[in-house]
């Protein structure tokens, strides 16, 4: 086989899982916060028909971006409002949202079923084959490509080394305690949530612009629900989010091929052995319970009210 | 410089609840104030207004003459008040150095510089770079000084300092705190504790259903008086007949029982090796986190060990599960009343039924049959003088004591040959100590006995016939209740060693 073909192959794995790496990164940090939003998979869908849409409408591939953020991050504002101001109950209101989601963009997206979607400028398209293997995986995609790699970093060094992100986590740890500090613990929470739905949004926009450029109903396919899982399998670290992104992605595309070759498994199997695998490496990776221990959000999904 | 802290009519009202009753009091630097009053009197209350967690309904605070407006925790550390709350509101999974970095405006080299000077002025020593969950509640509540004394407090109120605290501990602070009010920071001690009012402070005001009763020099007071006017009667003393000669009926005998645990933040147990005899009482003293929850949790069976390490009348129980175990006439009472002991969201007869025997006929064919456990149930509010006549309350609406006493009570009934308790007192006030102390006495004078694993010393060596102190899992030997003392068991429960 060609070194070139492998390194096509790889990169084809890494464009795959940005989607994940960016709805997880986004979740974590919402969860990092102490809140639960299983609306993951609805603010997806949300961003992927609203980048189509925009896209469409306005032909402007930069305000379609931005406005798939802004329409995640308006869904998500629901959810804020729902667990933060009325103090409804996390699992529930974002099992709502999800299910919300997914009606509307079918609403919505009645009319943009069967469009061509546009291309997507991508970045260092001529040096693709200056260098064998590392040019298809280094160069020649799109800007969301390059953000997806650099966020779980990004994400570490905000919630290891910046003010803001030990404030992040100190919310998530004890509202309690932190409201005694003089924190102000809805602000923390609600602006974690916002900046979740924006990530959800995003990912789902690279889905319908760039990843598949077109509008198919349902096209985020669960893929909400797997970075939701991602993130409680890393156990809420963002490097180990890059990796199981990159086995889901990885053993999605390599099921398709396989199924393609015509190995004698069940398709069924296939399609499964992504989601069986990726758990089952997180949790073997993860097993450290002392580490599980600190990076666990010990009040993830309780609800939070001042008592005065 | 001196500060005078001034608290002026000061009412809050909770629904069907006065908490502060036009409070007032005026403290000055330079001494050390005590704030008395039991659980429910509304010192927590007080306290919460004076750091700013919640806001009076009426009335007014002045610092130095000056009105304090305290809408947040923010605004009382601006001005200087420095509060070390009774549960400690620290970060656990964040390191000692980010849970003081959090609210601090300095950069890292000055901040860890200052800590360090401080820690040295004071003589703590903590590792900064930790997760505070490894700490000992004593150095939490180190961490939670250093991180007020850094912003150079005017105040400093300490909410239940010592609860947590073992004897030295307990020493030690009360060192600091003498030390940093002789450099003119103004201390309020809020404490339930009459002793150490005694020992730390020069004035007390106590407090009695949300009304200030008195203020006076602690010149003036005893224990006597102190106690009389926090409860509002006369308190008679109790005192246990201590047993001259030991009876030689042998109850329950543990041999060689080890406990290894996979989470890392359970205490793992040692080579446990005890026997006590009918009519008994063994106190087993220690700091919390020592291995007591995990040797409850064999006793009782809610952690099934070796067959043979447990011997029980004769029977080899080690194996069983608590509801077998009652068969055999055990009884427990857990540490945590609304968790482990009763469910929170059921009526109290059903928290009853939860307590099912072969013999009591609660269930028939897989129903329940709902007046037996009432019938039973109110025989329980009656015989253990639980406040209540409505056996349909849910048992979150109980207070602590009669809670305690439901619990104590249902275990007790069915007069079982041995009762284990877990800190059965924990947070109750005066009145319902009394009441769950004649209780525990009683049972021993009926010839029945009980394993009393407590963290509270004086409790430990009214009821105990036999004492022993757990540490890091192991169990010292068992010693003889009336020559022990809590200058002993303080060594001991520190980890270090008596002759």
């Amino acid at each position: 086989m060609d070194i070139n073909f492998i390194g096509l192959i790889l990169a084809s794995i890494m464009a795959s899982a940005v989607p994940l790496i960016l709805a997880s990164c986004g979740e974590l940090i919402t969860e990092r916060s102490g809140v639960l939003n299983l609306g993951v998979e609805g603010m997806m869908i949300i961003g992927a028909i609203s980048g189509f849409a925009l896209m469409t409408v306005t032909g402007n591939l930069f305000i379609a971006v931005i406005g798939a953020m802004l329409a995640g991050l308006l869904i998500s504002s629901i959810f804020a409002f729902l667990t933060q101001t009325l103090i409804t109950n996390h699992v529930a209101t974002g099992l709502a949202l999800t299910i919300f989601g997914i009606g509307i963009s079918a609403m919505i997206g009645k009319n943009f079923v069967g469009i061509p979607g546009k291309e997507f400028p991508v970045l260092f398209d001529g040096l693709k084959d200056t260098i064998p293997f590392l040019g298809p995986i280094l160069f020649g995609h799109s800007v969301v490509f390059y953000f997806a790699f650099a966020l779980p970093f990004l994400t570490n060094f905000f919630l290891k080394k910046t003010k803001i992100g030990l404030i992040v986590r100190a919310v998530g740890d004890s509202p309690v305690s932190a409201s005694n500090q003089g924190i102000n613990v809805k602000l923390v929470r609600y602006s974690c949530i916002l900046y979740g739905g924006a990530m959800c949004g995003l990912a789902g926009a690279y889905l319908s612009m760039i990843y598949t450029p077109q509008w198919i109903e349902n096209m985020t396919g669960g893929r909400g629900w797997i970075a939701l899982a991602l993130v409680v399998f890393s156990t809420w670290n963002p490097i180990k989010i890059l990796f199981g992104a990159m086995i889901f992605g990885g053993l999605t595309i390599i099921q398709f091929h396989m199924q393609a070759i015509g190995v004698r498994i069940p398709v069924q199997f296939l399609s499964a052995l992504p989601y069986i695998i990726t758990i089952i490496v997180l949790v073997v990776i993860s097993r450290d319970s002392r580490k599980i221990r600190l990076s666990t959000p010990s009040s993830l999904g309780k609800s939070f009210y001042k008592d005065n | 410089m001196n500060t005078n802290l001034k608290i002026l009519n000061v009412t809050k009202i909770y629904p069907g609840c006065i908490a502060n009753d036009s409070v007032s009091l005026e403290f000055e630097s330079g001494k050390i104030y005590a704030l008395l009053g039991e659980n429910g009197a509304g010192k927590s209350t007080l306290v919460k207004i004076l750091s700013g967690v919640i806001m009076p309904d009426e009335g007014e605070i002045f610092l130095n003459k000056n009105i304090l407006k305290l809408n947040s925790p923010l605004d009382a550390k601006k001005n200087d008040i420095g509060m070390v709350f009774q549960h400690f509101n620290l970060f656990e999974t964040l390191s000692v150095f980010e849970n003081l970095i959090i609210d601090s405006d300095e950069t890292k080299e000055n901040l860890r510089e200052k800590i360090k000077l401080t820690m040295k002025k004071y003589n703590f020593s903590i590792n900064l770079d930790i997760p505070v969950l490894n700490l000992s509640a004593g150095q939490k509540q180190k961490v939670e000084i250093i991180r007020c004394l850094i912003r150079n407090p005017k105040v400093l109120i300490m909410d239940e300092p010592t609860s947590v605290l073992t004897e030295q501990e307990t020493s030690e602070l009360f060192l600091s705190l003498k030390k940093f009010s002789e450099e003119g920071i103004l201390i309020i001690y809020i404490t339930h504790k009459l002793k150490e009012v005694m020992q730390l402070c020069d004035e007390v005001a106590v407090m009695r259903k949300g009304k200030l009763v008195s203020i006076s020099q602690i010149k003036e007071e005893n224990i006597e008086s102190l106690a009389n006017k926090m409860v509002g009667q006369n308190l008679k003393t109790i005192k246990k007949k201590k047993i001259t000669q030991s009876s030689s009926d042998l109850l329950i005998k543990i041999t060689d029982l080890n406990f290894t645990s996979e989470d890392p933040f359970e205490t793992n147990l040692k080579n446990i090796n005890f026997s006590l005899n009918r009519g008994e009482c063994l106190g087993i003293a220690g700091i919390s986190g020592n291995g007591q929850s995990e040797l409850f949790q064999i006793l009782s069976g809610e952690i099934i060990s070796n067959k043979s390490s447990i011997e029980f009348n004769k029977n080899f129980i080690g194996d069983l599960n608590p509801q077998e175990r009652r068969e055999y006439l055990m009884a427990f009472s857990p540490e945590d009343r609304l968790e482990q002991a009763a469910i929170p969201q059921m009526k109290i007869f059903e928290n009853v039924a939860l307590n099912n025997f072969k013999s009591s006929n609660f269930f028939n064919n897989g129903l329940i049959n709902e007046n037996k456990i009432k019938e039973h149930s109110k025989k329980i509010i009656s015989d253990f003088n639980v406040n209540t006549d409505n056996i349909e309350l849910k048992s979150q609406f109980l207070s602590g004591g009669n809670l305690q006493k439901l619990i104590i009570g249902r275990e007790l009934i069915t007069s079982p040959d041995l009762l284990i308790c877990f800190n059965p007192t924990w947070g109750l006030d005066v009145g319902a100590i009394n009441y769950i102390h004649e209780t525990l006495i009683k049972i021993n004078e009926q010839n029945k006995s009980i394993i009393l694993i407590s963290t509270d010393t004086d409790e430990l060596l009214k009821l105990s016939d036999k004492i022993s102190v757990i540490h890091k899992g192991k169990l010292s030997k068992i010693m003889e209740g009336d020559e022990v003392t809590s200058e002993k068991l303080g060594m001991l429960m520190g980890g270090g060693e008596i002759d």
